[in-house]
């Protein structure tokens, strides 16, 4: 079992859900781990301390379909300076879409990446509803799959896992329709501002 | 509205279709999302950092026919066109909907497209094909009705693009 460490690329890193999905892992990781956000002006950094871990965990949201451009330029430092010794990366990614496999080809981009730069790639997690599932009474499926992880990650028996919401699609439509809504109320703007087909008028 | 939009300039040979738009995203300034929402919760279709990208969003839904230009990495766009998609989603509802059996966010107004996605550069196969995919995923999300993927180096970048203007003129 080595030490891990736990790298957020989420674009709103220090507030996301990719940080309690982190927060969780810890929890669920026999070893010691260490968390960064990843910063626009930490990756040199970064690739500094690399050096210190045999494992990597990036956690991270969907964006656009595939990787965030905030670990994308990461990624592209980290193959101009890599560590002397490369790290098992493994991955921990979320989309607020029901379906977890929407998570598949920001997945194979870090497969590609490592295949590309000499690392061994690891285990995976993919999740689907993730942007609301750790409010909802679900969360207990998403730290169940998060322990697998750990488990798949510290005994070196490599797994590709997913875990969402168990809803039929309808269901799960109207459900985030109203954490939508909820999320506007909050902020002062009606179900129908929000509809608005109108943009940048 | 035709619109190509690049991360790099082009010599493009427009010849007398004032309906084309180029943007050469290089030449903006476009910071990153930072996921705050406020485009979906906050101000409704638009976006709360007022840099570049608010000019440019509004032509990406505004366009019928649309060209990408954009240097591949790890089997996806490179950081300058991605850093604009990503700052496109003012065009998208927070709601979601059913797309072809699965859930997507509900679009604006947005016109749907017929899209040319060029990536250049060194590409091996299974780049291509990761590519691809990503490309099918996108189309999905950003309305295209039907698209085509191209390859090229970028040597051959300009003469590319131009044979797909030559295609609109047509």
């Amino acid at each position: 079992m080595g030490k891990m460490m736990i790298l957020n690329g989420s674009p709103r890193a220090p507030r996301s859900n990719s940080k309690q999905y982190a927060q969780i892992f810890s929890e669920k990781y026999e070893s010691e781990t260490e968390y960064y956000n990843i910063s626009k002006n930490n990756h040199l950094e970064l690739c500094e301390k690399m050096a210190g871990f045999s494992h990597v965990l990036l956690v991270f949201p969907l964006y656009a379909d595939a990787i965030p451009v905030t670990l994308l330029h990461f990624l592209k430092t980290l193959e101009q300076h890599p560590p002397i010794t490369k790290p098992v990366i493994s991955v921990l990614i979320n989309c607020g879409f029901l379906e977890y496999q929407q998570n598949e080809i920001a997945v194979e981009m870090i497969r590609l990446f490592c295949r590309q730069n000499g690392y061994r790639f690891g285990s995976v997690l993919k999740i689907g509803s993730g942007e609301a599932i750790l409010g909802t009474p679900f969360r207990f499926l998403v730290v169940k799959k998060i322990k697998k992880l750990a488990v798949s990650i510290a005994t070196g028996k490599y797994k590709t896992l997913h875990v969402t919401m168990p809803l039929p699609r309808r269901m799960f439509i109207a459900a985030s329709t109203r954490y939508w809504t909820e999320y506007g109320r909050k902020n002062g703007i009606t179900k129908e501002q929000m509809e608005t087909m109108q943009i940048e008028q | 509205m035709k619109l190509i939009l690049s991360d790099k300039p082009l010599k493009i040979d427009r010849k007398n279709d004032d309906t084309i738009t180029f943007i050469d995203l290089s030449a903006l300034n476009i910071s990153n999302c930072i996921g705050c929402f406020g485009c979906w919760t906050k101000t409704p279709g638009k976006c709360v950092i007022r840099d570049d990208a608010t000019m440019v969003y509004p032509k990406i839904a505004a366009s019928d026919h649309l060209l990408y230009v954009s240097r591949i990495k790890y089997g996806g766009y490179d950081t300058v066109m991605k850093t604009m998609l990503e700052r496109a989603i003012p065009v998208q509802q927070a709601f979601i909907r059913m797309v072809n059996g699965e859930t997507h966010h509900v679009q604006r107004a947005v016109v749907p497209k017929k899209a040319v996605i060029l990536a250049y550069g060194e590409i091996s196969e299974e780049e291509q094909e990761l590519f691809r995919r990503l490309i099918t995923r996108n189309a999905h999300n950003m309305n295209f009705e039907s698209y085509h993927v191209r390859f090229c180096t970028e040597d051959a970048v300009d003469e590319t693009v131009n044979s797909e203007v030559e295609k609109w003129e047509k």
